[in-house]
C-alpha cells in the first residue's frame, strides 16, 4: 500500500503526504513513525530510496526526508497487482462486485 | 504559548525517548500536521505512540546489538554489587542489601539514621544506574536510545517482579510503609539508567543519505 502510494505522490512524497494519501485511501487514521518504520524496512530491501529536503519554520526547523520508489520497488508492485489479481479471480461469489 | 504550538511536553517526550536516524522528521512531520489539525489530542497519540514504534523498529532490526547492550548492563550492575559496594557496606549495614530491599534496613532506625539511610538507598541505585547507563550508551552509539531504555525497562521488570510479589504479599497497613521507598528506590535506579545513557540531553538524531 506504500508503494502504491509513493507512486501516486511522485516526487513530493514525504511523510505528510504520504500519511494523508493513505487517510484518504483507507479512511483510517495513520501513525505517521509507522510509516517511517515500514519506509525504513522498504529502504533495507531496495524497493525505495530518500533524501533530506530543506528546513521550514513551520516544521521547528527541521528537514523532510523526500522518499522514492525505485525500480525494483515499481516491479514488487507489478508482482503484488498481478499476484491480487489471480487471487480475486479465484472467487467466484465476488464475481459481480468490481474489484 | 500561542494555540499552533505543539504540545511541549509531547514533543519532549519523542525528543528525548524517540529511537532511529528519522526522528527528527517525525518530529517536523507532526509540527508541520498540528499546523493544519490544531488537536492536542491527535498529536499526544502520535507522538506517544512513535516512541514505541520507533522503539521496536530498532531493537527488531538490531537484535545483536540489543542483546549485547542488554548484556553490557546487566554485568556492570551486578559487578558493581560484588565489587564496588562492599567497599561502603560496612558503614551501611550491607550496600548489596540496599540496592535489593531499601527498606528492610530502615526497620527500626531512629530518625537521623532513617534519614542518611534512606538518602543512601535512593543515591546508590541512582549511582549506579548512571554508571550503567553511560556505559551501555558508550558501546551503542548508534542504536543509544534503544538500547538504553531497553536496559533501564529490563531494570524495572526486574524491580518490579522482585518488589512487587513482596508487597502484593503484606497487609496493606504494612505495604503503605513499603510502596512509596520502593517506588523511590526503583525511579532512582530508572533515571540514573537514563541520565547517564544521555537520554534526558537532546541531540539530533538525523542521519543524512
Amino acid at each position: 500500500m506504500l508503494l502504491l502510494a509513493l507512486l501516486r505522490l511522485g516526487e513530493g512524497a514525504y511523510g505528510v503526504t504520504i500519511a494523508q494519501e493513505l487517510e484518504e485511501q483507507t479512511g483510517r487514521e495513520v501513525v505517521i513513525a509507522s510509516v517511517y518504520a515500514t519506509l525504513e524496512r522498504l529502504q533495507e530491501r531496495g524497493l525505495v530510496t530518500s533524501s533530506l529536503g530543506d528546513s521550514t519554520p513551520e516544521r521547528g526547523g527541521r528537514a523532510k526526508r523526500y522518499f522514492r520508489i525505485t525500480a525494483a520497488g515499481t516491479h514488487e508492485v507489478r508482482d503484488a497487482r498481478r499476484a491480487l489479481m489471480n487471487l480475486w479471480k479465484g472467487l467466484p461469489e465476488l464475481k459481480g462486485e468490481k474489484a | 504559548m500561542t494555540s499552533k504550538q505543539p504540545p511541549r511536553i509531547a514533543t519532549w517526550m519523542l525528543k528525548h525517548f524517540g529511537s532511529g536516524a528519522n526522528i527528527d522528521a517525525v518530529l517536523g512531520d507532526l509540527a508541520e500536521q498540528y499546523l493544519q489539525k490544531d488537536s492536542a489530542m491527535w498529536y499526544w497519540r502520535q507522538a506517544m505512540s512513535a516512541i514505541p514504534v520507533s522503539f521496536f523498529k530498532e531493537i527488531r532490526g538490531h537484535k545483536r546489538i540489543a542483546a549485547r547492550a542488554l548484556l553490557t548492563g546487566w554485568v556492570m550492575w551486578i559487578l558493581c554489587g560484588k565489587s564496588i559496594f562492599p567497599l561502603v557496606s560496612p558503614f551501611f549495614f550491607g550496600a548489596w542489601t540496599v540496592m535489593w530491599m531499601p527498606v528492610l534496613g530502615q526497620v527500626g532506625l531512629a530518625r537521623p539514621f532513617y534519614l542518611i539511610f534512606t538518602a543512601f538507598a535512593n543515591a546508590l541505585p541512582l549511582i549506579v544506574g548512571a554508571m550503567c547507563g553511560w556505559l551501555v550508551a558508550r558501546f551503542h552509539r548508534n542504536q543509544q536510545t534503544a538500547v538504553v531504555l531497553l536496559f533501564a525497562g529490563s531494570i524495572l521488570l526486574m524491580d518490579l517482579l522482585l518488589f512487587g510479589p513482596f508487597i502484593l504479599n503484606v497487609k496493606p497497613a504494612v505495604a503503605y510503609h513499603f510502596v512509596g521507598p520502593v517506588a523511590a528506590n526503583v525511579a532512582a535506579s530508572v533515571l540514573g539508567i537514563l541520565l547517564g545513557g544521555g537520554l534526558l540531553r537532546y541531540r539530533s538524531k538525523t542521519v543524512s543519505n
